[in-house]
């Protein structure tokens, strides 16, 4: 069995001042998941993913990253780790490779040249290795900036905003690295305004602002914020039938749309669309379509967020 | 640990070369101190009558030692202005190109990291002073001024070059540290590290003029003291360039 918890974190807390920019986080991410941060400008996102990566001291509660507490041992975790950062950060009047080559050193047992020329290549910057990084557009830059997390191989990654600045073709790129980096076992933690992205990618998405909101599956926040509801639309339809429809027993709830179609909310989803087809039937009604109706990420997200500001 | 070390001086190095204007910043200083220096002995005793100087002053020589006697004191503040530049430069610009967190975010130690650049300053500091000074002694020379040097490259000279001016220089670089770790922008940095340095040049300034004789013995025990209060100012430095308030604080 693999270690369980390979990031976990406990009652994690940081002020700054007078302001509080997390709260009592305590969230396990088990080895090989992706888990998405997803919360408002200021909610905490970074400052967190900086505590977990021992650049910022917590002002209470604990965190563990690969077994090793960050504020503790910081040089461990990092041997452990790669952290993109918000910014990407480099010496522009130096080479790109020449940047790789200088944060490669610092990791034991890495073969720096190596490490850089090739993760140049993966980035998809071949050729380019040799220019100032201060000739790079923003999102090569960013390339680069996650060339360099992954210089090491890190078996934990924590990634501020990955595709911030990239082109779509760039992004998809990325997503489906960081699904390859996960095959290879890899936990990933990172921080999205992109809700599409986080749904493709993560295996848990944790809704963040300041405190912990809710973190599960992207299917079973939707299941815990919106009750199912089926969307009917029929050739024709009657009042009577609206009348029976209500009447009976596994229909909670149906209410007639601006377009015509029928909103109805059933007593248990999967099991009682058959019948509710059926009834339909029976009672003469010439069925168009029935579909469950589609909760985007985005509804399920600006409706958490709004419970967590009241 | 050393290698990390030394990929920090190597790439502090790569920088300064990839800046033509802090290599040539690091060419023009001897030249236009030896030359100020040479210059000035050689025009002065022309045109000021040695007499001015008082009962004692006869000739032009007397005049010509004087003006010599100050070189070494310009010496001593080459290596600490260039440390205190290329110290305050060199964290400023990680702040502002914002490579620090990332740096942090490397098993590199802070105090690596500080030891690093220092390493990487000093070096070409010192080398600059010392070229300063055999430019100098060669000039010198060569305007057969041979029996003045002689009587100024006495064994405190030499304990100043040597152990002196790195102490200085030392100091100066980790003031500089001290400063860009808490100001806010680079101007900030360099002011607050001239205030805290300018009483160190005070001192210097008053043993070479003469007004404190310099022996042997006090400059050995001045730079001794120095050293130490350097290795307390690492540690502060060290503790001081807090990751917290340098990844964030920073606009
Ligand atoms: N050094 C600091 N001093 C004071 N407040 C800070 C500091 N760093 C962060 N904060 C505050 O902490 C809160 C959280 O900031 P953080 O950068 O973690 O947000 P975020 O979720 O990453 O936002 P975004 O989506 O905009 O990147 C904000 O209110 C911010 O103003
Ligand atoms: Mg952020």
């Amino acid at each position: 069995m693999r270690d369980p918890e390979v990031i976990s974190t406990d009652g994690l807390s940081k002020r700054f001042g007078e302001r509080i920019a997390v709260e009592e986080l305590t969230l396990a991410v088990p080895a090989g998941e992706i888990v998405g941060l997803l919360g408002p400008n200021g909610a905490g996102k970074t400052t967190t993913l900086r505590m977990l990566a021992g650049i910022l001291a917590p002002t209470s509660g604990t965190a563990l990253v690969d077994g090793l507490d960050p504020a503790k041992e910081p040089e461990r975790v990092h041997e452990s780790i790669g952290f993109l950062t918000e910014s990407p950060g480099f010496y522009e009047r130096l080479s790109a490779e020449r940047n790789l080559t200088y944060f490669a050193a610092f990791y034991g047992g890495v073969d720096a040249h190596a490490a850089a020329r090739n993760g140049i290549e993966q980035m998809g910057l071949a050729g380019r290795g040799g220019d100032k990084v201060g000739t790079f557009s923003k999102g090569m830059k960013q390339r680069l900036a996650l060339a360099r997390v992954l210089l090491h191989e890190p078996r934990i990654l924590f990634l501020d905003e990955p595709t911030a600045g990239l082109d779509p073709e760039a992004a998809r790129n990325l997503r489906e690295l960081i699904v390859s980096l996960k095959k290879e076992g890899r936990t990933i933690l990172l921080s999205t305004h992109n809700l599409t992205e986080a749904e493709e990618l993560c295996d848990r998405i944790a809704v963040f602002r300041t405190r912990l909101v809710a973190i599960d599956t992207p299917g079973a926040l939707r299941d815990r914020q919106f009750e199912r509801r089926l969307r009917v639309r029929l050739a024709s339809m009657t009042e009577d039938w609206l009348a029976a429809l209500r009447a009976e027993p596994f229909v909670r709830s149906v209410e007639r749309g601006t377009d015509g179609a029928l909103d109805v909310r059933l007593a248990d989803p999967d099991r009682d669309r058959p019948r509710l087809v059926t009834r339909i039937v029976e009672m003469g009604g010439q069925i168009l379509e029935v579909r469950e109706v589609e909760r985007s990420l985005e509804d399920v997200y600006l409706s958490l967020i709004e419970e967590a500001t009241e | 640990m050393r290698r990390r070390i030394w990929n920090v001086v190597h790439m502090e190095w790569a920088g300064i070369a990839a800046t033509p204007s802090s290599l040539l910043f690091l060419a023009v200083i001897p030249a236009l101190l030896v030359g100020q220096a040479v210059f000035l002995s050689w025009i002065v005793p022309r045109f000021v009558n040695p007499a001015i100087l008082g009962a004692g002053a006869g000739d032009a020589d007397t005049l010509r030692l004087l003006i010599l006697k100050q070189f070494p004191f310009f010496v001593l503040l080459i290596p600490a202005m260039i440390a205190n530049v290329f110290a305050t430069l060199s964290i400023v610009e990680e702040k502002v190109t914002r490579t620090l967190e990332p740096l942090l975010a490397t098993p590199v130690r802070t105090w690596e990291l500080l030891v690093g650049k220092i390493v990487a300053g000093a070096v070409p500091a010192l080398l600059v002073a010392w070229a300063s000074a055999v430019l100098f002694a060669a000039v010198g020379f060569g305007l057969g001024w041979g029996p003045l040097l002689r009587t100024l490259f006495t064994p405190t000279f030499f304990l100043s070059m040597f152990l002196l001016m790195p102490a200085v220089s030392l100091m100066s670089f980790v003031i500089g540290v001290i400063g860009s770790s808490r100001a806010s922008d680079a101007k900030a940095a360099q002011n607050l590290a001239v205030v805290i340095i300018f009483p160190i040049f005070a001192l210097i300034a008053v043993q070479v003029t003469g007004l404190v004789a310099f022996t042997p013995l006090r400059t050995l025990f001045l730079s001794l003291v120095l050293l130490a209060a350097d290795g307390l100012l690492l540690r502060a430095a060290v503790r001081l360039f807090a990751r917290e308030s340098i990844v964030t604080r920073w606009k």
